[in-house]
C-alpha cells in the first residue's frame, strides 16, 4: 500500500508539470495531451478522463494555460491549450524543483536518474 | 457513431450519475471520446471494440470534479456574490436577502415616496454631519498648548455693575498671581504698534507687550531663536526684546534666520528680535508681535483696568478652588482699596471656553437643534412608513394566510427601513463633504479655529450610529405595530386599519414631531428678539455710513514739546481732511462707542480732598472738536469743543449725562469745575493742561465743564453706561486714535485719508478701515448668524410637522370614507365634518405645542448663554412660535378636510 501511495502521490504532483510541459511549445487538445502522456510515459502514467479534464480547468482558472475552441471544416470542434506567459514562469521553477527533488532522492534512496 | 452520438453518450452518462456538466464540457469529452474511437480504430481495433473502449473510459472515470462551476451571469452580476453569501451563513441570512431584495422591489414601485423620504433623511443626516464636525473642531479639539485644560483666561468682574470680562488693573493682577493655585500666571496689554522697515511699506502690526513668563506659562517655546530668557522677573526695562509670528516672519522678512539678534523699529523704538513662534501660533488673538514687557506692573494704578491674563493651574488645584481663593481674595482687596477694588473680582475662565466666547454655547444650541432637526424628520418617515405599512396590511395579511411568518415580514420591513437610512446617509455624506468648506468659506465672522474643520473618522462614525439609530427608529416601528396587531383578522374583515392601536401611534408620531418643531421655532424667534434687541439698544450716536479708520502717531519724546506736536498734527490731519473734496465732516477720538474709555479718577474740587484712590471713576476719552458732530451725538446743554480748546486756553471738559447727574444732580453743570489726578495714560496719552508750580510739582487746574453730551454706549452692549469726561484733544493728546469720517463715498474718504497722511506724516500707516455700520454689525454677527441658522432649521421643522399632520388626516379621512360618506347621507352637514377634522387636528397641534414648550425648559440654561435682552420663556416668542406652528398644522389639514366635505355619500351605499 505504502509504496502504490507514494508512486499516487508523485504522478498527482507531476500531472500538472507534465501537462505544462507538454504545452509548452505546441498547442494540443485534450485527446492528445492523454495520448503524449501515455506515450511518453510507455503507460505508466494515465489519467481518467474526468482527471485529466480537471487538472487542465484547473490550470486554466489559475491562467497557467489557456484554451480556445479551434473549429475545421468537417471535424468536430476541439478546444486547444497552450501555455501562458505566466506558466512558463510556474513551468521553470517547477522543472528547477523536480530536478532538486530527484537527485536528492538519488543521494539519499539510491535511485539513479537517467 | 455519429458526432451527436458521443454528445448524447455523454450527456445521458452525466444525467444518469447526477452530475451537471456544462455544454462545453460535454463538447470537449465528446470530442475526446471521438479520438480515442478513432485512434483505436487506427491501431486496427474493430468497431465494437473501439467503441467499447471508449465507452469504458467514460464509464471507468467519475465525472464528479468536472461538474458545472456556477457562472456569473452577466444580467445578474450579484448572483453569485449572493449564493456565496448564503452558503457562508449556512442559508440563515437567505430570508434577510429575500427581504432586501423584496424592500428594494418596493422602493423601486414607489419611487416618490423613496426619493422624498431619502432627501429629508439626507439632508438630516448631512446637517447634523456639518455641524458635528465644525463642533468637533472647534470646540472639542484640544487647544494647541502644553496641557491646555490647566489653562484659565483671567478677566476682572464686577456684578453690581454688570460687567462680566473687563481687563484688570496690573498692580491686582500682582495680587492675584501670587495665589497659590496658580502655578504661574502672565499678564498682557495691546498698545497700537507702527511697523517701520526701510524700504518697506510701514505697517500696523497686532503686538501685545506681555510678561516675559507667558510662552512659559502656555508651554510653548520659539520655532527660532531663544525666545525671552527664563528669568525671574516679569518686566525688563532696559533690554526692549520681541518675539515675532511666523506669518510676519514669512510674508515681511522672507523667513530669513539672520532676523535672530537684528533690531525691528515698533514706534520708532528699536526692539531686539529674539525668537519667530511656530506657525499658527498667534496668542491670544491674530498677535504678530510679542514685546517683553519693560515696566513695573505694581508700579501703576489700581483703577487702570488694561491688561488681560493666562494662567496655569498648580497640578493639584481645581477650577472651583482657583475660583474660591479669587473670591477670597477679592473680598480682602475690596476691603483694603474700596475706591479701586470694590465690587471687583477676578474671574477664573477655561482657557478654550474662553477663546471660543459665544460660539461654545452657540455651537451646543446648534447640535441641539441639528438633533432635533434630524429626529423630526427621521419621526416623519417613520410616520410615512406607518401609513404605508398599514395600507399593506391586507398585502400583509395575504403573506401571513400563506405562511409568511411574523419574523420575516417584520425583516422586510426593516429592510426597507435599512435601505432608506443607508441611501440617506450617503446623500448626507455627499452632501456633508460639499457643504462643509462652503459654510467654512461663507460663515460671515470668524470662528476660532473654524478654517482647520475635516470630515474625520469619528465623524464618519456618527454617520453610520445614525444610520443604525434611524433604522432602529421607523423599520421597525411598523414592523412592531404590524406585528402586535392580529393580521389574520383582518383579511377575514376587509376593514382597513381602523384599529385604535396603530392611530394612537400615529397621532404619537405628529404630536412629538409638533413638539420638536415647537422646541425649534421658539429658539428661533428667540434668537430673531436678540438679534433686534441688540440693533435696538439706543447707541446715543448715529454713525450714519461714517468711514473709521485708525492712525496712530508717536512722540518723538515723551516731553510735553513732543506730546504738543502729536496732538498738534493729529489736528492738522483734521483740517486737511476737511479740506479735501466730498469729504463733509471729520473728527477723531481715542475710543469709539461700545468700547471702554480709561477709567480715572474724577471730583469736584469741594470733595477732592480724599486721596484719587478714594475718588469716583469716571472714563477719560479724548475727543476732537468735530468729533461729536460726526458720530451724530447729541448735545444737551453748553457746546461742543472747539479749535480754540488749544494748550494756552483754558483747561475744559464735557460731560455725558451720567456724569452730569452724578456731580451735579439736578443742576447745571455748566461753568462748573471738575477735578481730575489723570496726567498721562501710561506710553500713550498725555494731558497737556497740567501746570508746574514751583518746586517741580505739577498739577491740574480746574476742568471748566463746558458742555453735557446724551449718554453714548460706552461699555459693550447690555452693560449699564458708565459716566464719562471728554477731553479735548489738542490738551489731552492721544498717540493712537480713530478718525471718524463722513464722506461722499467710501473710497473718497479712503483717499482723501491717504493723501493727506503723505503729506503730514508719510511714515504713518493707515490701521483698520472699515464702516461705522459694518463695525456695529460685527458686534452683532454671531448672535445673527445663529439666528438665521436656527430660523432656516426651524421653518424646515415646522414644515417637516405640517407634512406630518397632512400625512396623518389624509390617511384618517381616506380610511373614514364610508363612515364619512354615511353621516353625509344621513344628512350631516359637510362643512361640520370639515371641521371636526380641523378641530382634530388643531387638538392634537395644541398638545404637541405645550409639549415642546415643556421640552424647552430642559434647555433654558443653554439657550440663556445665547440670548440678550429675552428671557428662554419669553411669552411673545412662545407665542409667535406657537401660533406660527398652528397656522401651518390648520393649512396642512385643509387639503384632508376638503376631501372630507366631498365624500360622495352614494360611496357609503357601495360594498366593496
Amino acid at each position: 500500500m505504502a509504496e502504490r501511495t507514494a508512486i499516487d502521490e508523485a504522478k498527482r504532483g507531476s500531472a500538472e508539470l507534465l501537462i505544462l510541459a507538454l504545452v509548452e511549445d505546441t498547442d494540443l487538445h485534450g485527446y492528445e495531451i492523454a495520448r503524449q502522456i501515455e506515450l511518453r510515459s510507455s503507460g505508466t502514467l494515465t489519467f481518467t478522463l474526468a482527471g485529466l479534464y480537471a487538472t487542465l480547468y484547473r490550470l486554466e482558472a489559475k491562467r497557467w494555460i489557456s484554451g480556445r475552441w479551434v473549429e475545421k471544416a468537417g471535424q468536430r470542434r476541439r478546444r486547444h491549450y497552450r501555455l501562458t506567459a505566466e506558466g512558463h514562469k510556474v513551468l521553470a521553477v517547477q522543472r528547477a524543483d523536480w530536478v532538486k527533488f530527484v537527485e536528492a532522492l538519488g543521494q539519499v534512496a539510491g535511485v539513479r536518474f537517467a | 457513431v455519429t458526432p451527436s452520438g458521443w454528445r448524447r453518450l455523454v450527456a445521458r452518462h452525466a444525467e444518469s450519475t447526477g452530475v451537471d456538466l456544462s455544454p462545453q464540457t460535454v463538447d470537449e469529452l465528446a470530442a475526446h471520446l471521438e479520438d480515442l474511437y478513432l485512434g483505436a480504430r487506427a491501431d486496427g481495433q474493430s468497431d465494437s471494440a473501439a467503441r467499447e473502449q471508449a465507452e469504458k473510459a467514460l464509464e471507468t472515470s467519475g465525472l464528479r470534479p468536472l461538474r458545472r462551476e456556477p457562472r456569473p451571469d452577466p444580467r445578474r452580476p450579484y448572483h453569485g456574490l449572493a449564493n456565496d453569501v448564503v452558503a457562508a451563513s449556512r442559508n440563515r441570512s437567505l430570508a434577510m436577502l429575500y427581504a432586501l431584495r423584496m424592500a428594494l422591489r418596493q422602493l423601486r414601485l414607489h419611487p416618490a415616496f423613496s426619493l422624498l423620504t431619502i432627501l429629508v433623511l439626507g439632508l438630516g443626516t448631512g446637517a447634523a454631519t456639518v455641524v458635528y464636525t465644525v463642533v468637533d473642531t472647534v470646540v472639542l479639539r484640544a487647544l494647541p498648548y502644553e496641557r491646555p485644560d490647566r489653562l484659565v483666561k483671567l478677566w476682572d468682574t464686577n456684578l453690581e455693575r454688570g460687567v462680566a470680562r473687563d481687563p484688570f488693573s496690573p498692580v491686582t493682577f500682582m495680587d492675584y498671581r501670587a495665589l497659590p493655585t496658580f502655578q504661574e500666571a502672565a499678564a498682557w496689554w495691546r498698545p497700537d504698534v507702527n511697523l517701520v522697515d526701510p524700504g518697506l511699506e510701514p505697517v500696523r502690526v497686532r503686538t501685545i507687550e506681555t510678561s516675559s513668563n507667558l510662552f512659559r506659562v502656555l508651554g510653548v517655546s520659539p520655532a527660532v531663536g531663544p525666545g525671552f530668557a527664563r528669568e525671574e522677573y516679569l518686566h525688563h526695562p532696559s533690554e526692549l526684546q520681541a518675539v515675532i509670528s511666523d506669518r510676519l516672519w514669512r510674508t515681511r522678512y522672507h523667513a530669513d534666520e539672520g532676523l535672530i539678534g537684528r533690531q525691528l523699529s515698533f514706534n520708532d523704538t528699536p526692539y531686539l528680535i529674539v525668537g519667530i513662534m511656530p506657525p499658527g501660533f498667534l496668542f491670544p488673538d491674530e498677535v504678530d508681535v510679542w514685546q517683553r514687557l519693560s515696566w513695573d506692573l505694581s508700579q501703576h494704578s489700581r483703577n487702570a483696568h488694561f491688561m488681560e491674563g493666562v494662567a496655569r493651574l498648580a497640578d493639584d488645584a481645581t477650577l472651583e478652588r482657583a475660583t474660591a481663593d479669587a473670591r477670597r481674595l477679592a473680598t480682602r482687596l475690596g476691603n483694603e482699596f474700596a475706591a479701586s477694588n470694590q465690587g471687583w473680582a477676578f474671574a477664573v475662565v477655561p482657557l478654550l471656553e474662553d477663546q471660543l466666547g459665544y460660539y461654545r454655547p452657540a455651537l451646543y444650541v446648534l447640535v441641539g437643534a441639528v438633533g432635533l432637526l434630524l429626529v423630526i424628520g427621521c419621526l416623519n418617515v417613520a410616520s410615512l412608513l406607518l401609513t404605508r405599512a398599514l395600507s399593506r396590511e391586507r398585502e400583509m395579511a395575504v403573506r401571513t394566510a400563506v405562511g409568511a411568518a411574523p419574523r420575516q415580514i417584520a425583516a422586510q420591513l426593516a429592510s426597507e427601513g435599512l435601505i432608506l437610512s443607508l441611501a440617506g446617509a450617503l446623500v448626507g455624506l455627499v452632501i456633508a463633504f460639499v457643504a462643509l468648506p462652503v459654510v467654512v468659506a461663507f460663515v460671515p465672522v470668524e470662528v476660532p479655529r473654524l478654517a482647520e474643520a475635516a470630515i474625520n473618522g469619528r465623524v464618519l462614525a456618527l454617520s453610520l450610529g445614525l444610520v443604525a439609530a434611524m433604522t432602529m427608529g421607523f423599520g421597525l416601528v411598523p414592523a412592531l405595530v404590524l406585528l402586535n396587531r392580529q393580521i389574520g383578522t383582518d383579511l377575514r374583515s376587509g376593514d382597513r386599519g381602523s384599529s385604535r392601536g396603530a392611530r394612537r401611534l400615529y397621532q404619537g408620531l405628529v404630536v412629538a414631531e409638533v413638539a420638536l418643531a415647537c422646541a425649534l421655532l421658539v429658539s428661533s424667534v428667540l434668537l430673531v428678539r436678540t438679534v433686534s434687541r441688540m440693533m435696538q439698544v439706543p447707541l446715543g450716536v448715529d454713525g450714519g455710513s461714517a468711514v473709521i479708520a485708525s492712525v496712530q502717531l508717536t512722540p518723538e519724546s515723551g516731553s510735553l514739546a513732543g506730546w504738543a506736536k502729536v496732538g498738534a498734527l493729529h489736528s492738522e490731519i483734521l483740517a486737511r481732511l476737511r479740506e479735501q473734496p466730498g469729504i463733509t465732516s471729520v473728527g477723531s477720538t481715542n475710543r469709539l462707542p461700545l468700547e471702554n474709555g480709561w477709567r480715572g479718577a474724577l471730583a469736584r474740587p469741594d470733595q477732592a480732598a480724599a486721596p484719587p484712590t478714594d475718588q469716583p471713576q469716571a472714563q477719560h476719552i479724548s475727543v476732537s472738536e468735530g468729533y461729536f458732530e460726526s458720530m451724530g451725538a447729541r448735545l444737551v446743554e453748553g457746546r461742543f469743543f472747539s479749535d480754540r480748546d488749544g494748550v494756552g486756553a483754558e483747561a475744559v471738559v464735557i460731560l455725558n449725562e451720567t456724569a452730569a447727574r452724578r456731580y451735579f444732580g439736578t443742576e447745571s453743570g455748566i461753568g462748573r469745575e471738575l477735578r481730575s489726578w489723570s496726567s498721562q495714560i501710561g506710553p500713550l496719552g498725555r494731558n497737556l493742561t497740567w501746570r508746574e508750580l514751583d518746586g517741580g510739582h505739577r498739577v491740574q487746574p480746574g476742568l471748566r465743564v463746558v458742555g453735557v453730551v446724551a449718554d453714548t454706549q460706552n461699555v459693550a452692549l447690555g452693560v449699564a453706561v458708565e459716566p464719562a469726561a471728554y477731553f479735548p484733544t489738542r490738551q489731552f493728546p492721544f498717540a493712537a486714535v480713530t478718525l471718524v469720517i463722513n464722506a461722499r463715498d467710501t473710497a473718497t474718504a479712503v483717499l482723501g485719508l491717504k493723501q493727506v497722511l503723505h503729506q503730514v506724516s508719510p511714515h504713518t500707516p493707515i490701521g483698520v478701515v472699515e464702516t461705522w455700520p459694518a463695525r456695529f454689525a460685527a458686534r452683532t454677527a454671531e448672535p445673527r448668524l445663529l439666528m438665521s441658522t436656527l430660523s432656516a432649521f426651524g421653518a424646515l421643522a415646522a414644515f417637516l410637522a405640517a407634512l406630518g399632520v397632512y400625512g396623518l388626516f389624509s390617511w384618517s379621512v381616506a380610511l373614514r370614507r364610508r363612515e364619512l360618506a354615511i353621516r353625509l347621507t344621513l344628512g350631516a352637514r359637510p362643512v361640520s365634518v370639515a371641521s371636526r377634522v380641523i378641530g382634530q387636528s388643531a387638538l392634537l397641534v395644541v398638545i404637541g405645542l405645550l409639549t415642546g414648550f415643556a421640552l424647552m425648559q430642559g434647555a433654558r440654561h443653554l439657550l440663556a448663554s445665547v440670548l440678550f435682552g429675552v428671557e428662554p420663556n419669553d411669552p411673545v416668542s412662545t407665542t409667535v412660535a406657537g401660533a406660527f406652528l398652528l397656522l401651518a398644522a390648520l393649512v396642512a389639514s385643509i387639503p384632508p378636510a376638503w376631501r372630507a366635505m366631498h365624500v360622495d355619500p352614494v360611496e357609503g351605499l357601495r360594498v366593496e
